[in-house]
């Protein structure tokens, strides 16, 4: 489970996010929309602890994670923006050598590695080495990385950027499963039809700030409109950087 | 829930196991290390070879064989003769075409002597010989030419004086100045200048043999995107940047130790008599151990470097200049030679220099000196790597 409290950071004289509260229960996908420059990979930057906030909280599974590093860290699996792999280790490599720094190894690791693999359908590229892999190959491998250690918690920054309409639908799968084995999914997503087609909640950030949230249902509700791009619009107020 | 206790040492060591195994496959970092063990020995070799060679003809030529003179019209000038003879100069038959057979190499040089000479050398005046050689010859083909042309000149010299003793002249009246030259060079000299070339080359061996990996792992890793997946692993950064750094440090010393045996193979297959040099499996050991605090300051240096830069770019182009600073230190050894002492040797690579002249030359460098040099330069690694770590822990490392 997520909570996040009044979250506040600055790079320098930018306000990056303005105080930022939302929470993203287990068994649910949640997705943070907004346009670009909004502050969705600001707050999951905060969360994954990477950065750290100037004011608020975060918790994770009740820790925080300004205090807890290391435990939340544990608790967490993280696709992070354009995340990169190794190019010169294979991808079953890639995904072992984040399995070791969890402190897995030996046949727990082998298997966790083949289940991944079956499940994000790896298995044609598993045992070769990394370079030249397509982006959605790369972005497979990132996502087995990251589930590797069997996180309750998973944070996507824009999971599908860049991948083409087979790849997208066989991330939506894979989190939907993650959603039914009881994981909490955070994603964040400038692209509306896909927050709409998967989430339980959607956290509308703007200008670093939660402009609305709520069910898709309660959405339409709220803002008076029977279309969700029309109740984002209105929730954003602008169109600008939505697509 | 998965709950594992990982340990910082199990961390540590996957990190640089993995680092370890994906820079050996690149093809950058293998090819440095190839050339250090290849070229190395080579350019050892060919310099050995070469100051050898030279050593040994320059030492031949001046003290033993005689130098061979075809001489052309020898019977105009028998006195001449004589002289030359005296001076170790064997007067041999000269070929039909003297021009043609210098040209061909067959002769260095060639006098000439015409049957005007014994008329003028007669009347006093000028007497006309002819040298022909070959003036693009260089080094030590050209000793047979000035041997024979300062035998010459000598021989002029002394009928000169001669003549103007005759006429009731101090023959010194014309010769206002005499240069006494003396040469102290010896071929111990010459391998000295030999041994000042070491250290320079193994510190520049020992910060190439580093780099491409500090890059890879600091700016480069960032640049691919995958540091920051790596920073949301349950690992401190000081864990992650120390195993990188000691990655770096396996690569850096694995270079010098071929480096070395390279050294130690190149003087094993060359007969070197004239320079005095000792390589033995313990002066291999003991420059390298010597030598390790300096990869462990190197690699630290270059990694805080890499750290600070935001690609791998800039990151090379800076990591270029930065592999020139070791070597500065060294510029001094080339030119006022110090003899290590308290005072010189807790400079980082100034001290590892000499410890590799010292030591490759056979002679003694007290124990505690040693311990100076090493102390001082882990000390140096250990400032540099604290402020690497620091760099690692901001959150601006992300970029």
């Amino acid at each position: 489970m997520i909570e996040v409290l009044d979250l506040k950071k600055c790079f320098g004289a930018v306000k990056a996010i303005d105080g930022v509260s939302f929470s993203a229960q287990d068994g649910k996908i949640t997705g943070l929309l907004g346009p670009n420059g909004a502050g969705k990979s600001t707050t999951l930057r905060i969360l994954y602890t990477a950065f750290r906030p100037d004011s608020g909280k975060a918790l994770i599974d009740n820790r925080d994670v300004t205090v807890d590093k290391l435990a939340v860290r544990t608790s967490i699996g993280v696709l992070t923006h354009g995340a990169g792999i190794y190019e010169r280790l294979t991808a079953r490599e890639n995904v072992r050598y984040f399995g070791e720094l969890h402190g897995m190894s030996g046949k727990e690791l082998d298997m966790r590695v083949d289940e991944l693999a079956e499940l994000l359908d790896m298995n044609d590229f598993i045992s070769r080495r990394a370079k030249g892999f397509s982006q959605g190959q790369k972005t497979k491998v990132a996502l087995a990385r990251a589930l590797v250690h069997k996180p309750r918690n998973v944070l996507l920054d824009e999971p599908t950027n860049g991948l083409d309409i087979m790849a997208t639908r066989g991330l939506r799968e894979v989190i939907q499963r993650l959603k039914d084995a009881g994981h909490c999914v955070l994603f964040s997503s400038h692209v509306m039809q896909e927050v709409a087609a998967l989430c339980d909640e959607i956290v509308i950030i703007a200008n670093g700030t939660v402009a609305a949230s709520g069910s898709p249902d309660s959405l339409r509700q709220e803002t008076n409109e029977a279309n969700l791009e029309d109740a984002f619009v209105k929730a954003i107020g602008s169109e600008e950087g939505l697509i | 829930m998965h709950t594992r206790k990982i340990s910082h040492l199990s961390s540590l060591w996957t990190i640089l196991k993995k680092e370890v195994i994906d820079n050996a496959r690149d093809r950058r970092t293998l090819t440095t290390m190839g050339v250090s063990i290849v070229i190395f020995p080579l350019l050892i070799f060919g310099l050995l070879w070469y100051l050898d060679k030279t050593v040994k003809e320059e030492t031949d030529l001046v003290n033993a064989d005689a130098v061979k003179l075809p001489v052309i019209g020898a019977e105009y000038a028998p006195n001449l003769m004589t002289w030359l003879r005296q001076n170790n100069i064997e007067i041999v038959d000269a070929p039909d075409d003297p021009e043609a057979s210098i040209s061909q190499g067959e002769h260095r040089v060639i006098l000439l002597i015409s049957e005007n000479y014994p008329e003028a050398f007669r009347k006093g005046t000028t007497a006309p010989l002819r040298l022909i050689h070959d003036s693009s010859i260089t080094g030590l083909e050209k000793i047979g030419y000035s041997t024979v042309r300062n035998a010459i000149n000598a021989y002029s010299g002394q009928i000169s004086s001669l003549r103007l003793m005759a006429r009731g002249v101090n023959p010194e009246v014309v010769r206002p100045i005499r240069i006494n030259t003396s040469d102290v060079a010896t071929p111990q000299a010459r391998s000295g200048q030999f041994l000042t070339m070491m250290p320079y080359l193994m510190i520049m061996f020992i910060m190439a043999g580093g780099m491409y990996l500090a890059i890879d792992t600091t700016a480069g890793e960032r640049e691919k995107g995958s540091l920051e997946p790596l920073l949301t692993q349950p690992v401190k950064r000081h864990i992650v940047l120390l195993a990188k750094l000691g990655a770096t440090v396996v690569f850096s010393s694995l270079t010098l130790l071929l480096v070395l045996s390279g050294l130690a193979l190149a003087f094993k297959y060359m007969p070197v008599d004239l320079i005095s040099i000792s390589v033995s499996l313990g002066s291999i050991l003991k420059i390298f151990v010597a030598c390790l605090p300096f990869v462990f300051a190197g690699c630290a240096l270059m990694v805080l470097v890499a750290s600070y830069t935001k690609s791998y770019k800039e990151a090379q182009s800076y990591l270029g200049m930065v592999m020139m600073i070791p070597t500065l230190p060294l510029m001094s050894l080339a030119f006022i030679s110090p003899e290590p002492s308290l005072s010189n040797m807790w400079i980082p690579a100034l001290s590892q220099g000499m410890i590799i002249i010292e030591t490759l030359k056979g002679e003694h460098i007290p124990m505690n000196l040693i311990g100076v040099s090493m102390i001082c330069s882990l000390l140096l690694a250990t400032v540099l790597a604290w402020f690497a770590i620091k760099l690692y822990q901001r959150e601006r490392i992300l970029g």
